[in-house]
């Protein structure tokens, strides 16, 4: 260490009226001293990470940390049980980890909480597993400590547990094959200079040792596909790998008898492959179903029921028709229900797709899963748990969801395929039983099937579709399916939905002027309210620093009054959407509230034009509204005022016309677009989403991916029918000289090895393609 | 020449030898998560 440097010059530019610093937490402009929190959240987090001893966080971070903001009630409700040890544990993602040091600290704060027991958190999925005992911590506190960081929690969907189950007989495969392929160099080289037969037989009969338990046990899942598939009398892929295995096999077993040539490096190498390919494909599926959120996220687990005068908190499920529940601003409503006292505005974005609030009064309907942004309600039940109308739409998406997938182009290609090598090798059998007898027929019949080996086929497509999700997924876009993402190539018509797709989905300034949103914004700052933290955010994005506010009151439902810059102010409501700044000697001003467009909507628009895609929105808002939003990102297509039947309708339509429609949404309300749309995608934001029914998942809260889905699907596409092609080729070509009886085990010597060699090499390939299109892409 | 009747059996004992760590590896779950740990080193504790 040197001597320490001299106080750097300050830059030449025109000073600030006023002297501004930054939010030591979250990075927010703040008029005043060095060190001045922008709110009371930020402050909190600071003195949870100093309290915790782990200040090494604000030196060592890559970026500042997101603004807390409050929690929504329920995780203390959700049904986690203890095991055995008293010891509670659960799994959950945490949005906002932005680097290494986020996870750092967050699960540092988490360890040294007491009663928590473990506490990790993935950098690279945002997952987090807590192990806590329930005596001397809730998960509320646990997650309410994560919130207060600036991260947040939220309910994983699915669990799925990674396949070791394919990993272990992948290993058993590729051990087997790799003696077995050493074994068969030895006895190809013993074909041209001869060979003791003991030394054949000693060679044979390892292999066959060897090949035993992979054709027997590595070999099972594509036993028990064919077998369910031909219960269901479909032909799919797994049933000539079947076909394949069980004729290499017994033809091994039959050859090792006699001393005949054996094919068992042939059929390890299959099966090693096939396994590969497989594991391959179910990590990148893992991926896309762990997305998956699901409703009960959306609904609040506590709700706080009124009973004999005092309000005592439940478990959402106890409520019954006949409570009556009250409801704050920034809470979600736990049931179905008629409003019975006080007033407020709700966002009903999670049924409709409606983003402004809406005034609710006295005897009005209200719904479960709608957020209060305002004011209070005291609400009677009508209908709660499973009777409540957001549970019952997820019900039938739910269904939707499990009606199956869609046969692949590979379970296309595969009767055919299968018909062909049984008709062909039939005709073989009785041609040659004709011309040379039985025995003749029976070893032309087993090299027909011996090289009539799917492997290029099957393989082709699980390679191609490993790499492609591979890539697809570091740029933000999950698939449930390798299926979804070889649709996508073929799309020509994108529909998307407004509220939480093409824009951002939460409540938004916008339209202020800046003086009004610095004032406000000063005053807003300590206020946990929805407003006040949609106004903060926007002064922030705008540079405004932050004025200190003294004599702050806040009203609940009313509003907000305070001094700034030694004027009184006063802020309340002016209608749905809308509120008012009232200064001291007759100032007005007004902010107004709504949805923006993402800043990279109209980019991801301009992309999928380029790739000869038309764009289109559909959303359940006003018109005006619509063709605002349309505007913003540069859609011509609009149709607003649909519900989600209606969406649904539309994008059928479409597809009767011969159009292949991706639709993107985000929020209950697209389930029905998103089940019929070739492609659904769904957007993860927040709670409220619901996936049940998209093929995939936009990670990113960015459209922007689409546009690289694509190319990199059409990569794909072209690398799987070029893999296709060549592989049909090679068996026509394969098979027709089996069928003439020229096929001898030297011949196949010569052929099997190019046969995998061409496997890889098309592989290789497929990750050349995706490589070139994420060059161009990072151009 | 003789001499190979042993040394395949040794040598597909020792490649055995290193399946079954390979089983137990996948059992232990040390292939379950691979794209965390790698990030995770470069975090010291």
């Amino acid at each position: 260490m040197g001597p320490a440097p001299a106080e750097p010059d300050r830059p030449k530019e025109a000073p600030p009226p006023v002297a501004t610093s930054r939010c030591p937490h979250c990075g927010t402009a703040v008029e005043g001293d060095e060190d001045a929190f922008c709110c009371a959240g930020c402050e909190m987090a600071w003195s949870i990470i100093r309290g915790a001893g782990l200040e090494r966080y604000y030196a060592e971070r890559e970026a500042f940390a997101p603004r807390p903001e409050p929690l929504a009630g329920g995780w203390d409700a959700l049904p986690v049980e203890p095991d055995e040890g008293g010891l509670c544990e659960i799994r959950l993602a945490v949005d906002g980890l932005r680097c290494a040091s986020c996870v750092w600290v967050a699960e540092n704060v988490l360890q040294r909480t007491l009663g928590v027991t473990e506490a990790t958190i993935s950098y690279a999925t945002g997952r987090a597993t807590l192990r806590w005992d329930p005596g001397r911590v809730r998960l509320g506190e646990l997650a309410g400590r994560i919130a207060a960081l600036g991260y947040r929690p939220r309910l994983l969907g699915e669990e799925v547990k990674p396949d070791r189950d394919l990993l272990l007989r992948l290993g058993v495969a590729a051990f087997a094959a790799a003696n077995v392929m050493m074994y068969a160099a030895a006895l190809y080289a013993g074909w041209f200079g001869g060979m003791e037969a003991r030394f054949v037989a000693l060679f044979q009969w390892m292999s066959l040792a060897l090949a035993t338990p992979v054709a027997l046990w590595s070999a099972a899942p594509f036993f028990a596909g064919a077998w369910a598939g031909l219960r269901n009398g479909v032909l799919h892929m797994d049933v000539p790998i079947a076909l394949a295995v069980l004729v290499l096999y017994v033809q091994g077993v039959g050859g090792t008898l006699v001393g005949a040539h054996t094919y068992l490096d042939s059929l390890t190498m299959l099966v090693a492959l096939l396994l590969a390919g497989r594991v391959l494909e179910s990590r990148g599926r893992r991926r896309a179903a762990e997305a998956a959120v699901t409703l009960a996220a959306t609904l609040p687990a506590t709700a706080r029921r009124v009973r004999r005068g005092a309000v005592e908190t439940v478990a959402s499920s106890e409520l019954a028709a006949g409570d009556r529940v009250v409801c704050g601003a920034g809470e979600e409503l736990p049931a179905d229900g008629v409003v019975v006292d006080g007033e407020g505005a709700v966002r009903l974005a999670l049924l409709t797709g409606e983003s402004a609030p809406v005034s609710v009064g006295q005897g009005e309907r209200v719904w479960a899963g709608t957020l209060v942004v305002d004011g209070g309600l005291t609400v009677e039940v009508t209908e709660a748990a499973e009777e409540t109308v957001i549970h019952r739409m997820a019900e039938e998406l739910r269904a939707a969801a499990d009606r199956g997938t869609r046969p692949s182009s590979t379970d296309r290609i595969a009767p055919w395929f299968t018909g062909a090598t049984l008709a062909v090798a039939g005709g073989t059998f009785l041609a040659w039983l004709f011309v040379a007898g039985a025995e003749a027929a029976l070893s032309a019949t087993v090299a027909v099937l011996v090289v009539a080996c799917p492997c290029a086929l099957a393989l082709s497509r699980p390679l191609a579709a490993a790499a492609g999700l591979g890539a697809a997924a570091r740029r933000g876009l999950l698939f449930r399916s390798a299926d979804a993402l070889l649709e996508l190539a073929d799309i020509d018509l994108v529909a998307l939905d407004k509220t939480g797709t093409v824009t951002a989905g939460a409540l938004d300034v916008v339209g202020a002027g800046d003086t009004d949103l610095r004032i406000a914004a000063g005053l807003e700052r300590y206020s946990l309210h929805p407003v006040a933290v949609a106004v903060v955010r926007e002064a922030a994005a705008r540079g405004i620093a932050l004025p200190a506010a003294a004599d702050v009151h806040e009203e609940p439902g009313v509003g907000i009054s305070g001094v700034v810059d030694g004027r009184r102010w006063r802020i309340r409501s002016g209608g749905a959407g809308v509120i008012v700044l009232d200064g001291e000697g007759g100032h007005r001003g007004l902010i107004r509230l709504g949805d923006s467009v993402r800043p990279d909507s109209a980019d991801a628009v301009r992309r999928l034009r380029g790739l000869g895609v038309d764009v289109a929105l559909l959303t359940g808002d006003h018109p005006e509204a619509a063709a605002r939003i349309a505007a913003g990102a540069g859609i011509d297509e609009v149709l607003a005022r649909v519900g989600p039947e209606e969406k649904a309708a539309w994008v059928r339509e479409r597809r009767d016309q011969g159009r292949r429609v991706l639709f993107a949404g985000d929020g209950l309300n697209d389930g029905p677009a998103l089940a019929v749309a070739d492609v659904g995608m769904a957007m993860r934001t927040g709670a409220a989403s619901s996936i049940l029914t998209a093929d995939g998942v936009l990670v990113a809260g960015s459209l922007l991916p689409l546009s690289t889905g694509i190319h990199a699907s059409r990569a794909c596409l072209r690398a799987v029918r070029w893999n296709q092609g060549r592989s049909v080729v090679y068996n026509v070509l394969a098979v027709t000289a089996a069928a003439a009886g020229w096929v001898s085990p030297l011949v196949a010597a010569v052929l099997m090895p190019i046969s995998s060699a061409l496997v890889v090499w098309g592989a290789s390939r497929v990750e050349a393609a995706v490589r070139r299109i994420e060059g161009r892409a990072a151009v | 020449m003789n001499s190979i009747f042993f040394l395949i059996p040794i040598a597909v004992g020792l490649a055995a030898v290193f399946l079954v760590l390979f089983l137990k590896a996948v059992k232990d779950g040390q292939f379950d998560d691979l794209d965390d740990p790698p990030k995770r080193i470069l975090k010291d504790d």
